[in-house]
């Protein structure tokens, strides 16, 4: 893990310990919880984790951030909801229609969909957020791959 | 040229003093002639437009200081009826700018120093009559030769360019506007000045962005916001291609937009990967080993039992306190924690160069506080952590 440097930042493993600290704390809460859920449970949690960890590590400084943690939220309480209202008789479901193949020859708005909050930009704020957002995903990858060596190694 | 001018001139604050203004660089032309005799015994020292409106400035620093003394009065009288206008300085002593700004101010006469490029026969610099002592080289700009006009002799110029573009007249301020004119215009190594995007006048309230129009270029104002918007977005572009590994060398704007989609779309999957392999070994996670991720000040991270939130009331950290089983663990309150993380977060990521194990023990420095008790209490933290789990 020492031996690990990121490429930008000088030489050090963790250079955001914000996020460091979120992720750590909710992978303890998980593992606590981990006798109960499956696999693939346990790796959506994970995965809600890692990027919660890094839009609270940005906080509401950017939009992308903000974004993410809308949706996060709003995930969350479909969740929720979606457990107690087990009782619930199946409702019918109307056959959607099915997807358009949005032809992807837009850049701008590939990108839009893969950087959260992207559909509501112009432009010019969208490559200033996908910049931040790249940044922050390489720490949350630099960050995952230091945890799971740590634990692969000890 | 003058087209572009005249709307700034005309939408001068001083209507008077802005006509005038536009009247005397018309009148141009004939002070070449004036200066251009006069031109020759000066020392030369680099083109520039002030040894066009040296004369002028000059006539206009007489006047300032010591009405008398004189240049050719021709050229006197071409450029008095410009400085009659001035409020007060007429024949005033004292020279209203003070001689430091003066300096600072001359170099903001963008369009005055692209019409002295022009006029080839300014190759040397005057600066005549210099009563205030001839100030430091304002003029280093796009004309590529320090100018070493006299301070005062500058001021008067630098106003007229500024007022165009500034689009308002401030004799006073006419410094502020220099400094930060000069320091946009220095980085342009051509003749031509180029668009600012700035504040100009740091003392005047105007929110708007003044943008020059390059050389050859439209001066409407749709294209100028097209332009200023473009650059923006060229910036930006550049800043994702430093980003992105191996960007640097394609060029054509959509496929490095391809690049940068495929590594954002690589960076999320990567994401995947890697929490599918957390969640195969979670159970064998030793968080005590983990804690030298964080800064020592978190405390051990069984203190975030039940707590999923972002938000770190002091409450849970003391409660958790409480119930945590080692009775020697020294916690700092955790408003302080937050603090200090907020505050100085370049501090903590300059500190995490150290071997983690290192850093456990010197990670307090971190926070510049507490350094002491905080060193004794990290190897304790993890020790429990690891009898806890």
């Amino acid at each position: 893990m020492e031996s690990k440097s990121l490429s930008r930042d000088c030489n050090n493993p963790n250079p955001d310990p914000k996020m460091a600290f979120h992720f750590l704390r909710a992978l303890l809460h998980i593992q606590q919880s981990a006798a109960t859920t499956s696999f693939t449970g346990r790796r959506r949690r994970i995965k809600r984790a890692a990027y919660a960890s890094m839009a609270y590590s940005s906080g509401a400084r950017r939009a992308w951030s903000r974004a993410l943690i809308h949706t996060l939220r709003r995930r969350r309480q479909r969740q929720q909801r979606a457990r107690t209202a087990v009782a619930l008789p199946r409702r019918i479901r109307v056959a959607r229609p099915p997807r358009r193949e949005v032809a992807a020859a837009d850049q701008a708005q590939v990108l839009r969909k893969l950087v959260p909050g992207g559909t509501g930009m112009e432009y010019c704020m969208l490559l200033e957020e996908t910049a931040d957002y790249i940044r922050c995903l390489a720490t949350q990858v630099q960050l995952m791959r230091n945890v799971v060596d740590s634990v692969t190694n000890s | 040229m003058e087209a572009e001018r005249s709307p700034g001139v005309g939408s001068g604050n001083s209507g008077t003093y802005t006509a005038e203004i536009a009247e005397s660089l018309r009148f141009e032309e004939e002070i070449q002639s004036l200066i251009h005799p006069s031109f020759d015994a000066s020392p030369a020292t680099g083109g520039s437009f002030t040894a066009l409106l040296g004369l002028p400035a000059n006539q206009a620093v007489e006047l300032l200081h010591e009405p008398g003394p004189g240049e050719p009065p021709a050229s006197a009288a071409a450029s008095s009826p410009v400085w009659q206008i001035r409020p007060g300085e007429q024949g005033a002593a004292p020279i209203r700018l003070p001689l430091g700004c003066c300096s600072s101010t001359f170099p903001s006469n963008a369009a005055l120093v692209d019409r002295a490029v022009r006029f080839p026969v300014f190759a040397a610099e005057e600066s005549p009559a210099s009563s205030s002592g001839g100030g430091g080289p304002p003029l280093r700009l796009k004309v590529e030769s320090p100018d070493s006009d006299s301070p005062p002799s500058l001021s008067i110029p630098s106003e007229k360019p500024q007022q165009r573009s500034a689009k308002r007249k401030e004799a006073g301020k006419s410094k502020t506007k220099g400094t930060t004119k000069k320091s946009k215009s220095t980085e342009k190594n051509n003749a031509v000045p180029k668009a600012e995007a700035e504040d100009i006048n740091g003392g005047d309230k105007l929110p708007y962005v003044h943008v020059r129009a390059r050389r050859g270029q439209a001066t409407d104002s749709h294209s100028l916001a097209e332009r200023a918007r473009r650059e923006k977005i060229n910036a930006r572009m550049k800043l994702l291609q430093e980003l992105v590994p191996g960007c640097n060398k394609i060029t054509g704007t959509a496929l490095v937009l391809d690049e940068i989609i495929n590594h954002v779309q690589s960076l999320q999957r990567q994401v995947e990967f890697l929490s599918m392999r957390l969640a195969a070994v979670n159970p064998r996670i030793d968080f005590g080993a983990l804690d030298s991720f964080l800064p020592a000040e978190c405390g051990p991270l069984q203190a975030a039992n039940g707590r999923t939130g972002v938000a770190l009331d002091p409450a849970p950290w003391s409660s958790s306190d409480a119930a945590s089983a080692a009775g020697g663990v020294r916690r700092l309150p955790p408003q302080q924690f937050w603090h200090v993380d907020l505050v100085c977060p370049q501090q903590t990521s300059a500190s995490w160069e150290r071997d983690p194990h290192v850093l456990l023990n010197s990670g307090i420095s971190l926070f510049g506080y507490d350094p002491a008790n905080s060193g004794n209490s990290v190897p304790v933290n993890s020790n429990q952590l690891k009898t806890e789990l």
